[in-house]
This record gives structure tokens, sequence and C-alpha cells, in this order.
């Protein structure tokens, strides 16, 4: 049992130890209390019985010995001593601990609580400068996560959440007389809101406004690009002030009917300059004119 | 120094791991011999013993009439199945080349499976294994978490094995620091790599702490679903528990009476054991194996006759062609032909200057070469006469080197 280092090194080189890594060049020790890192018959803690290391722990440098008696009790078998910050003294003390102890230990040791001593140095200096912190990114996780973005932000269907949004504002009254609508669209509109109303009372007024709000956008769509021919200058209003929109002269009667009920049902909207636009059907018999009047203009 | 047969006293823990009073003598086995070597060969040859037989249908590939169509019908010659009317007519069959037909030496399950090892040998290798876990070292190599336990080999009161709950025996494991073997494992659990996984081996982990005890009295229930622990009868050790992997060093951790059963079961090498018929422990080749200690030990070196230490020094090569010296190590006739070379050298020159002294009617000067030349010949000449003269007088007494011209 006593001096089984020679047996445990033979064992440990040839076959496996745990703690050894293969290099292409060389043999690591991942042994935590080795004194060079490096996996050899003298600096390996496993083959070695008497042996010797210096450990830092947050910021302390410690002497660790282990002598051959011990080996039996893993619990017990380092002894710990705390190093001077001096490193004078430090290494004195080394010297003391070690006294009688194989040289190569000994220089060993020294090595290292220089090399650590060092790199606490150059720790605290980096703290006193920037201190920024690299955090690496994860490829993958990066790009799942912005197609899911990408997904999200399709799926919240913004558009049309701006566009309730938008004509709710419109029906309250929020806009007040900002907006002019065609009349043809908005007629239409509403007409289909009071149709749909009527059908379907079971269904849910959203879907409704939703449907007719469609229509509604689309009609304004396609009112809006022939608005400004069908706008009509009604001598008989007062409130008639652009000439330059007048188109047609020879409507005035018929068109005033409608216009008054066309007034009674729609609440506010109207265009700013209160020019009418004429109903369908009218507007229909009106295109021969309508391209008279365009010649003219 | 003490003999390397001595035998350290084990201190017993309570299951709470406190010194319990009791200290055994380590058992013997402990001294064996280890030798890895050994416990891998037999550990390769018992782990086949478990084996099942796996063969091919033995008509695989043979259930077809095929016959080949021999040459002249621009086709390989392969056999080929007879009949028509079906996809398979005309296809090759039976080679181990051909779609469908049977494999290269088709498995058999009269394959030899198992392996018979020697008995002493399958001892010898237990015996090591045992050895081997008594080391700190081999069992720290072999990846155990043995940091923080009190004592190797770690030996604990009978208490454990009634032990009959797990929660039992996780605190107890817990109190000896074994814990964090087993926390190794739990961390190691993962799929294997390979086929194995669709081969019902699916899931591998690490092993944990062996625990030998020598009687149960319910500790079997209490550790077997603790992950990586087993758990062994001292009467029936496997060198597949104690060696897994064909590695010592295993992490055991022993009760009271299976320690103390082990002098008994193996034996000590002055008493044979008493268990097995006719057997003692394997006696080891070195008693000490500290090489390096050996070396330097006085006795051995006493007997030692005194080793011949001569240095060798590099010797600078010298040019015989330029060093004179060099020249007459190799060549002492040397000496005489370069002589003989300067002074012709020296007589044709002061002959010359002579010879041109003649010519000019210049007469030499008394201090030149030429005359001194002369004169040195003269009396040369006249110590030869002289020496003549004395020779015959003092011939018969003693040699005398006659004057050198």
């Amino acid at each position: 049992m006593q001096n089984n280092d020679d047996i445990v090194w033979s064992i440990i080189n040839k076959s496996f130890c745990s703690f050894k890594v293969n290099t292409k060049t060389q043999k690591f020790c991942r042994h935590e209390y080795n004194l060079t890192g490096l996996c050899g018959r003298y600096s390996c803690p496993l083959a070695n019985s008497q042996y010797a290391t210096i450990r830092e722990e947050k910021g302390i440098i410690y002497l660790y010995m282990r002598t051959a008696e011990r080996t039996a009790f893993p619990n017990k078998s380092w002894e710990k001593v705390k190093l001077s910050r001096n490193f004078e003294k430090a290494l004195q003390q080394i010297n003391e601990n070690l006294l009688y102890w194989p040289n190569y230990l000994k220089q060993k040791c020294k090595q290292r609580m220089l090399k650590i001593t060092q790199y606490l140095i150059r720790m605290r200096k980096l703290t006193l400068r920037r201190q920024k912190k690299l955090v690496p990114l994860q490829r993958k996780i990066e790009r799942r996560e912005n197609r899911r973005e990408e997904k999200a932000l399709i799926a919240a269907r913004i558009d049309t959440a701006i566009e309730k949004q938008l004509v709710e504002r419109l029906k309250k009254g929020v806009y007040g007389d900002i907006y002019n609508f065609p009349q043809v669209a908005f007629t239409k509109a509403l007409a289909s809101e009071e149709v749909q109303e009527e059908s379907d009372d079971e269904r849910e007024e959203e879907y409704n406004e939703g449907g007719r709000e469609e229509e509604m956008e689309e009609e304004t769509r396609a009112a809006l690009e022939d608005a400004t021919e069908y706008v009509e200058a009604e001598s008989d209003d007062e409130d008639m002030e652009s000439d330059e929109e007048h188109e047609f002269t020879d409507e005035g009667p018929e068109e005033s009917e409608v216009e008054d009920i066309e007034d009674m049902a729609r609440p506010s909207t109207s265009k700013g300059k209160k020019s009418k636009v004429s109903v369908e059907y009218e507007l229909e018999e009106a295109l021969p004119e309508k391209t008279k009047v365009k010649n003219r203009v | 120094m003490a003999s390397a047969l001595a035998r350290p006293l084990i201190t017993v823990y309570s299951e709470k791991n406190e010194k319990t009073g009791t200290s055994l003598h380590l058992p013997v086995v402990f001294k064996a011999p280890i030798r890895p070597d050994v416990v891998s060969f037999v550990h390769h040859q018992m782990s086949k013993n478990r084996r099942q037989p796996y063969a091919v249908n033995k008509d695989a590939g043979h259930q077809t009439s095929a016959e080949s169509w021999g040459t002249g019908r621009a086709v390989a010659r392969i056999p080929r199945v007879r009949g028509g009317g079906t996809h398979r007519s005309g296809q090759g069959a039976f080679g181990n080349m051909c779609r469908g037909g049977r494999m290269f030496a088709p498995t058999k399950t009269w394959r030899r499976w198992h392996r018979r090892i020697n008995v002493n040998q399958r001892r010898f290798a237990l015996v090591s294994s045992i050895a081997a876990s008594g080391v700190p070292a081999l069992v720290m190599s072999k990846g155990h978490m043995v940091h923080d336990i009190p004592e190797l080999p770690l030996v604990v009161s009978d208490k454990v094995q009634s032990f009959n709950k797990t929660k039992q025996a996780v605190i107890f494991l817990r109190r000896i620091k074994a814990w964090t073997d087993v926390q190794k494992v739990y961390r190691s659990r993962r799929l294997r790599a390979g086929k194995g996984k669709m081969r019902n081996r699916r899931r591998v982990q690490r092993r944990g702490p062996l625990i030998i005890y020598g009687e149960d009295q319910g500790l079997k229930l209490a550790f077997r679903n603790i992950p990586g622990v087993d758990v062994c009868s001292v009467k029936k050790l496997s060198l597949l528990k104690l060696a897994p992997g064909g590695h010592v060093g295993r992490f055991i951790i022993w009760t009271e009476s299976a320690f103390r059963a082990l002098d008994a079961i193996y034996g000590t090498w002055s008493s044979p054991s008493s268990e097995k018929k006719d057997y003692n422990l394997p006696t080891p080749k070195m008693t000490n194996t500290d090489l390096s200690r050996l070396l330097k030990a006085e006795e051995i070196r006493k007997v030692l006759r005194t080793p011949h230490k001569r240095p060798v020094r590099a010797v600078r090569k010298q040019n015989p062609l330029r060093n004179v010296r060099a020249m007459l190590k190799l060549n002492p006739y040397a000496a005489v032909l370069k002589r003989k070379a300067i002074l012709t050298i020296q007589k044709k020159h002061l002959d010359k200057q002579e010879f041109l002294a003649k010519k000019t009617g210049v007469p030499l000067q008394k201090t030149k070469q030429q005359v001194r030349y002369e004169q040195l010949i003269q009396k040369r000449k006249e110590a030869i006469q002289k020496s003549k003269a004395a020779k015959p007088k003092t011939a018969k007494k003693a040699k005398k080197a006659p004057a050198a011209k």
C-alpha cells in the first residue's frame, strides 16, 4: 500500500486517467491541484503522494501541501497555508513550508505563484477600465426569434386593426367635418349598413360594420376618382362658392330635391365646399352633357 | 521505513459519518499486486458471457430454385430465378451481391459466444481490482468524486445493511459525502450515440459507488433506485462490478461485516483462504515497488560495483597538413623529411650566395651566412674526427653517439 506512486503512474499513464486531456502535441491534466497543468510523472497529483500546489481563491493565494501519510484520507489530505500578499514574503513562506521538499516542487510552486500574482494584477487593472461585457449571440436563437417576430407582425394584422379604429373614430365623429367623402360612396355605405342591420340581427355588430366599412371604403375609393367630375355648381344653393368646380348647370331642380333628402340622411359629412354629388341614376343621363362641359374646360 | 506489507488500521464510520470506536486491520487483499493487464483481459472475456446469440435465418436467400443461365446469353453467370410472369423472374439469386440473396457467411447461432477463464486468473483479477479500490489515486483517476470522503477504503457500520428506505440510503450517502459521485451520475445521463438507441440500449450513464455488504437486511431495496449505485454481497463479488469497463479503481463502500470477511475469503499470504478451496493470494513480483527509492537505497548501492565513469571529452581535430605536431603524431618520419627539406633550401641559398660572390668578385662578409656555414661545417668535421679518434677506446665500455652531422 505504501509508495504506490510508481504503480499508479504506470496505470494512469498507460491506460485511463479521467483528468488527462490529449492533444496532438501535448498531454494536459485537468486536475484542480495540478501544479503545471500538464500531465507528467512529477506533476501528476495522483502519482505523487508528496505534492504541493499554489491555488488562488477570490484573489487570495494559498499553498496546498499533501504528504504520503494523508493520502488515505481524502478529506484531510490537503493542508492549506495562506500566503502573504507581499511577493517576497510569500516566496519566503514557500521556502519555509517546503523546506527539504524536492526542488522541482519548490521551483514550480514559485513560478505558479508568480503567474497568479501577475494575472491578479492584470485583473485589477482591467476592472478599472471600461467594463464592456461581450455577450455571444446564438445564431440559431436569433434566427428563430426574428422569424417569429415577422410571423407575429403578420398575425397581428395591424392594417385591419388601424382601419377599424379609424372608421370607428370617423363614425363617432372625432374628426368632425375634416373629410370629404364622395356622395355616392357614402350613401351606398349607409344603405348597405341599414340593409345589413335589418337582415342580420343575430350577427355581431362588429362584423357587419366591418363589411359595411369595407364596402364604403371601396366605394369611396372608386367614387373619389369620379368625384371631381360629378361636382355640380348650383346657382340655387347659397352656400356654393367655388365656381371652378361647377361643371353641370342643367341639373338644378331635380337634383336639388334629391340633394335635400340626402342632406337629411347624411349626418355631417359633406364636402367642405358643399358641392353636391349627383345620384347614380342621374349621373348616367348626365354623361353626354358632362363631356360637353369637359370640352369647354 | 515501514515495510510495504505493514497493515494500517482502518476506522469504521457510523452511518452518520462519525468515527465509531472500532478500527480494523486492512485485509491483506488490499496488498495484492495490481495488474491492470490481467484485469482488462479477464474483464474482456467475462463480458462476453452474458451475450445472447444472434443469427440470420438459415434459409434466408435460398428459398428460390434459381439456376444459372450459363454462357451465351449475354448476361452474367449468376444463378437466376426461374419462370416468368413476375418481376422476380430472371433476377439474380443466391449470391451475397444479389438483391434478395443470402449474405456472405450467414451468421450462425453456434458461434462461440462464451469464454471460459481460468479460475485462478479470475480470482487474480478480482483481487487486483479490490486492491486498486483501496488506492485513492486510482479511484480518483477513474473519475469518482471522492475528494470529500473521510477515508479510503471506506468502511461503514453494519447499520447500513438494515436500511429499507431509499430516503435513508440517500441521507447516508449525503452524510458520507458520496453523494457528489451520485450527482455525477445524474449529470452524465444521456442518450447513447449510435444504433444502440433502437436496440433497447437507449440511455447511458456513469457508474457510481459500489456498496458491498455482508448480509442483506433490506439494503438492496434501499439502494437499488439510486442511479449509478450498485450493491453486491462479499460472497459473490464480480469483476464486472469491481472493475467496470475493464479499468481498475471503482469507489467501494464496505460494510463492517463485509470488510471483516475479506481476510477469510481471500486469505492472507501466511494462511490460505478458508472459503475458497486451495486458494491463496497472488504473490507480487516486487514487494517494494518504489523504484526511485530503491535505486537510491544504501543496501543496494553497497552491493553494486563502482560505475565506470570516464568522461569522454570532445577532441578538436587538428589538421596534420597545417599543424606540425598533429602530423608528427601520425607520421614521425615527417620531421626528418621536413628538416631535410629545410636544410636543402638553406644550402642552396648559401651556395647561390657563394657563387654570386665569386662571380662578382665581392668577397663574402664574415657575418654572412655562407661564411658561418662553412665554419660550422669545419667545426663539425673536426668534431667527428675527434669522436672517431675517441671511439675505439670507449667502444667496449659504452655506446657513444657519434657527433651528428
